[in-house]
């Protein structure tokens, strides 16, 4: 069996010249070693420009966006967490699954670019997992129209995988006092640039208009100032509540780390906790827990 | 020349934040930015150039530009007190200085001058810190800056292995450093530390030229495809200035503010009534382009970029505008 990266040309070409698909969606290598950000790719001629490593991080669904109102089926690769934000789009009518052709990668786990920016090419080696992935409970693709198997599952060795760790932050933030948590999330909010990286790569924020692109309405101010960010940071952190599939990716996009996951992550244990086990985009039919309601929520709400 | 330790820099700090505000690398959760000195800060100064650019000190993020009152009939308006407040800004690279005199120009030039960003701009003695190695994202030599030594600065400071060199430019640095003589050593045939030699080469001749030709061109749909939309390249790029106002009202006053703003949100260019001539990403990420590599050069006559490679680094999907100008020069016509 070939290698995925050959898998993933030779499949892009296929469905390229069969005009099956008019656009497939990938990853390329990008300026740096650590960098392999998305490629759009229309022409089969252009289809060795994909490739697959561990630095394939981006979650690609959020793009199908970009052509909802397009009459093109694309086709495009998603990994195990890839999945879950297709299958959220999904939920939210947001994409027509037949207007997609979906193909699953094995995921053995990604790496952290920015650490690896950090430690330089040549410790290579010691560029440890993704945070997300030390606890990825799907790495196999949930959803797909063909799936790949490839040879080179071991790239990223799996023994950084923990299965646990989820909540390691959280739980270090709810042992802080209220003033000190305080001072940890003013500390990292009052860096916020409100570029909204984090909104505009995430799965989950899929509204049509944002209200933080509404300051005239009133509801939000554009100063940037505590008050205003953290404001920012709260609605964004409760507008995905329950809808957030840990994809990390706001996180990473963030350009002056913020620890965003710990807000998100925070928001899932307690709706675990209120509502029940829930992960958002793993099961296509089981509504979110916000989202709906039930007689018998153990909410204690009076 | 004069010489300082580099274990002895806290104290010049703090002798200068005496009588001004000091601005000087420091760490903020993991992020290198200019921040007020106040003796406990962690220095960044001479650890690769700052994430954020040091734009916010004449140019906030947010800014009072003045209130207002409404009783009755009648209105009163309240102007912001001159800010008098003197500044020290220590250890902006060359790529930076360049950004300030980009800056000068749009904001000082051409028949306006800001008045917000003109008094912070004469009320801060600028140092320059040169750099003796470049991050594989920088590339101001692209733009005939010279990492070795800064333009139009107050100071200019070199680091050794255990010390900083300190070149007074204008007057007003020689005054600076004249008030602080006594931790500075006169110093005669030092020799400068090599320049930095940035890795990441682009050549730009002619890119000017190329871009008039191409407002049109299909590139901008092609390039823009991955582009998010956010405001990560724009807001950490030291050369962005672009503004919006607004006000903020509770009852009967309020206040007119302006904030920063980018070209990269579909909002930035919404009219009232809806109409947006940039709808889609194409044409914001067209803008930010042009602006730099076509409409600064013909206004101003020097690039709106400075090399400092912020926006290549942040970017959360790599676009990268030394690939961009490298496409452009490569795409036919
Ligand atoms: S909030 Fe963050 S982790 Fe959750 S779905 Fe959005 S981008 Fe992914
Ligand atoms: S990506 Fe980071 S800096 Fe940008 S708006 Fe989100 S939290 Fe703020
Ligand atoms: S170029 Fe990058 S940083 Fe700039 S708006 Fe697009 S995604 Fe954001
Ligand atoms: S465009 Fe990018 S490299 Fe150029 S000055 Fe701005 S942030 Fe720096």
């Amino acid at each position: 069996m070939s290698s995925i990266q050959e898998q993933m040309r030779i499949r892009a070409r296929e469905l390229l010249t069969s005009g099956q698909v008019q656009m497939v969606i990938g990853w390329e290598k990008g300026s740096f070693w650590y960098l392999s950000p998305p490629v759009f790719i229309t022409d089969p001629a252009e289809v060795d420009r994909l490739i697959w490593d561990e630095f394939c991080t981006h979650n690609l669904a959020k793009y199908l966006l970009d052509y909802k109102l397009s009459e093109d089926k694309i086709a495009l690769f998603v990994k195990g967490c890839d999945t879950r934000g297709i299958n959220r789009l999904l939920q939210d009518n947001q994409i027509q699954r037949d207007k997609v052709y979906l193909i699953g990668i094995k995921c053995s786990g990604i790496k952290d670019g920015r650490q690896a920016q950090v430690l330089g090419e040549e410790r290579k080696g010691e560029v440890p997992l993704a945070y997300k992935c030390s606890y990825c409970t799907s790495p196999a693709p949930l959803v797909y129209d063909e799936l790949i198997e490839g040879t080179d599952d071991s790239k990223v060795k799996s023994e950084n995988f923990k299965g646990t760790g989820r909540y390691e932050l959280v739980e270090k933030i709810e042992a802080m006092t209220p003033d000190e948590r305080y001072a940890f999330w003013t500390g990292h909010y009052d860096r916020c640039l409100r570029c909204y990286a984090c909104r505009n790569i995430c799965p989950a924020c899929n509204c049509r208009e944002c209200i933080f692109d509404r300051s005239q309405s009133g509801w939000c101010g554009k100063q940037m100032n505590r008050s205003e960010n953290l404001y920012f940071a709260i609605t964004r952190a409760m507008h995905v509540a329950g809808r957030c599939i840990e994809c990390g990716e706001c996180e990473r996009a963030c350009p002056v780390g913020i620890p965003i996951m710990a807000l998100n992550q925070k928001i899932i244990k307690e709706i675990n906790d209120l509502f029940g086990e829930y992960e958002a985009g793993v099961d296509l039919e089981m509504k979110p827990p916000m989202v709906q309601y039930n007689s018998d929520d153990p909410d204690e709400f009076e | 020349m004069l010489k300082i330790k580099q274990t002895e820099m806290p104290q010049l700090l703090n002798a200068w934040a005496q009588k001004s505000r000091v601005f000087v690398p420091q760490d903020r959760g993991g992020v290198s930015a200019f921040l007020p000195w106040d003796g406990k800060g962690t220095l960044t100064l001479g650890k690769g150039n700052t994430l954020e650019p040091p734009k916010d000190i004449f140019f906030p993020r947010t800014e009072t530009m003045y209130r207002y009152q409404v009783a009755e009939a009648a209105t009163t308006l309240e102007t912001m007190p001159p800010q008098k407040e003197q500044h020290v800004l220590v250890g902006i690279r060359s790529c930076d200085a360049r950004s300030l005199e980009i800056m000068d120009d749009v904001f000082l030039t051409k028949g306006y001058e800001d008045e917000f960003y003109r008094q912070k701009r004469e009320n801060t003695v600028v140092i320059a810190l040169a750099c003796n190695e470049a991050l594989p994202t920088c590339f101001c030599t692209a733009f005939e800056i010279d990492p070795g030594r800064a333009e139009g600065v107050d100071v200019q400071m070199w680091m050794t292995s255990d010390s900083y060199l300190v070149e007074a430019i204008t007057d007003k640095g020689e005054e600076l450093l004249k008030q602080t003589s006594e931790l500075l050593t006169p110093v005669e045939n030092e020799t400068l530390p090599d320049a930095a030699k940035p890795t990441l080469k682009v050549d730009v001749e002619g890119i000017t030229e190329k871009l008039q030709q191409m407002f049109e061109h299909l590139y901008w749909a092609e390039v823009s495809r991955k582009c998010l939309g956010c405001g990560a390249c724009t807001y950490l790029c030291p050369t962005c200035h672009c503004f919006d106002i607004q006000s903020e009202n509770r009852g009967s006053s309020g206040f007119k503010f302006r904030c920063w703003d980018s070209c990269m949100f579909s909002e930035y260019t919404r009219m009232a009534g809806g109409h947006n001539p940039r709808p889609s990403k194409k044409e914001r990420m067209r803008n930010r382009f042009l602006h730099k590599l076509q409409y600064i050069p013909e206004r101003y006559g020097k690039y709106g970029c400075v090399g400092c490679g912020r926006c290549l680094d942040r970017c959360p999907v790599n676009v990268d505008i030394t690939r961009v100008i490298r496409e452009i020069k490569e795409v036919t016509l």
